[in-house]
């Protein structure tokens, strides 16, 4: 006990309080942001058949909190019968982003080639995004598997954006902002983001101007999304885990400013 | 347990074991991280760039226009010898020359025009009345930013009020990061709970 230092008990408070509320399991209500029901709305009005281009650029550190959101909006798409083409703009999210396709892809019977499509990573993005416009063969010749752009059946309709209905991105950064720089601002495809809590305020002002069309954030964007989608998964798991560790945060805030004021009265006298 | 999951979970443990202090395990655990993510990246970028868009179309399908790439690329390996180094700044130019042609239009367009417009036109809102909680906000945070002059008397007073909004949009970036950081530790709990440990289902 007498090497732990302050900082080590707060480290143990958090480990304690995040510990124990997801040992409980007790499942909160959740109330659903206008940002996510525009997005599961979107999604949801399409009809079975729409091509959607996921773009997985985030890293392989991000996974925690990106993987309910990927998932939500996944299992949304294929449960929409809607045809999905992954890619990815970051080689750390490229195995990620195809593991994550085929296992809601499994749930849902979904098959490789026909109901969606992995081509896998490309080097820089913008060089990537702005090539995409011109012809998505001609970027990918080949998918992740090796298997040949035309002998996939999905990708014999698809000639660039003009034949997506959106591009979704999942991101722990500002890959996004390069969807909606050259995605959205020069060839005009709708851009609907999944990204980290951290990444919001960023997307903020693209939402309100509406060079981005809808987004959802965080763990609790997923567990808004999960919500809507009347599933329990990763998100709605955290959420009751959530709530307590900045219950915790902000006693310690207090905690901390107490202490302050009263060393310095003490000081004073 | 998977032999994969019992490795993940120990690694984990290692990595929270730097909350303490530094030891071997964390090191341990650091060091491999790096190497396999270099080693992770090598592969993918050289599969899916060297292979699939340059190697394979040029000498399996003869896409001779390809050489220009290759060549550009060569030449970046000029910079290992002083007598050739000059060499690798073509490569550069075209790099830098290319990269400003495509982000210079796209980023005045869509981050400042586009975001301008938009600011301006809010300040009006749907029945044609001046928006003035978005006046407000915008001479405030704009004259925060006018250094030509001293800021006192009104300017200062505006300025002021600017200040506040900026440090209320700080503040909500600063607690959504709070919320990412949490979010991250919270699915890693998950995983060691109910993947390593089985403790919930």
């Amino acid at each position: 006990m007498k090497h732990l230092k302050s900082r080590h008990w707060i480290f143990l408070g958090l480990f304690l309080v995040i510990g124990i509320t997801m040992i409980l399991n007790v499942k909160l209500n959740v109330r659903v942001s206008p940002y996510t029901q525009k997005m599961f709305d979107y999604i949801d009005s399409l009809p079975p058949g729409s091509i959607l281009l996921i773009s997985f650029d985030h890293e392989a550190s991000s996974l925690p909190e990106i993987r309910p959101l990927a998932l939500a909006v996944l299992r949304h798409a294929f449960k929409k019968d809607l045809r999905l083409i992954g890619v990815s703009l970051l080689s750390e999210g490229t195995v990620i982003g195809y593991r994550l396709m085929q296992k809601t892809a499994k749930e849902y019977h979904k098959v490789y080639g026909k109901d969606y499509v992995y081509l896998g990573f490309r080097p820089q993005y913008v060089a990537a995004i702005l090539s995409m416009g011109e012809s998505l063969k001609e970027t990918y010749p080949q998918d992740y598997l090796g298997n040949k752009y035309d002998q996939l059946n999905l990708l014999k309709s698809v000639k660039n954006y003009n034949n997506i209905d959106a591009v979704i991105s999942i991101a722990d950064g500002s890959l996004t902002t390069h969807w909606i720089e050259y995605g959205h601002g020069r060839y005009g495809v709708k851009i609907l983001g999944a990204v980290t809590a951290a990444m919001v305020t960023t997307y903020d002002p693209y939402l309100a101007s509406g060079q981005m069309y809808a987004m959802t954030g965080g763990l609790r964007g997923a567990a808004e999304y999960e919500e809507l989608l009347k599933i329990s998964g990763g998100g709605a798991r955290g959420m009751l885990a959530q709530s307590s560790a900045h219950l915790y945060v902000i006693f310690l805030i207090i905690v901390g400013n107490l202490s302050y004021f009263i060393t310095k009265r003490k000081g004073r006298k | 347990m998977d032999i994969g999951t019992l490795i993940a979970g120990v690694l984990t443990l290692a990595i929270l074991s730097f909350l303490y202090r530094d030891n071997p395990f964390y090191k341990f655990a650091e060091s491999l991280l790096i190497g396999v993510s270099i080693g992770y990246i090598l592969v993918i970028t050289f599969n899916n760039t060297l292979m699939a868009l340059l190697f394979e179309p040029l000498f399996k399908e003869s896409d001779l226009w390809l050489i220009i790439p290759l060549l550009l690329g060569l030449l970046m390996w000029g910079r290992f010898h002083k007598k050739t180094a000059f060499l690798s700044r073509i490569s550069i130019a075209v790099m830098i020359g290319s990269g400003a042609g495509v982000a210079i239009p796209a980023m005045l367009k869509e981050r400042t025009l586009k975001q301008m417009s938009n600011t301006v036109v809010s300040l009006v809102n749907a029945s044609g009345m001046p928006d003035f909680t978005g006046i407000i906000v915008i001479l405030g945070v704009i004259s925060y930013f006018y250094f030509s002059r001293e800021q006192k008397g009104a300017l200062g007073k505006i300025a002021k009020v600017g200040t506040y909004f900026l440090m209320i949009f700080f503040g909500t970036t600063f607690g959504y990061t709070v919320m990412s950081r949490m979010s991250t530790f919270i699915g890693r709990m998950e995983f060691l709970l109910s993947d390593f440990l089985k403790l919930i289902h």
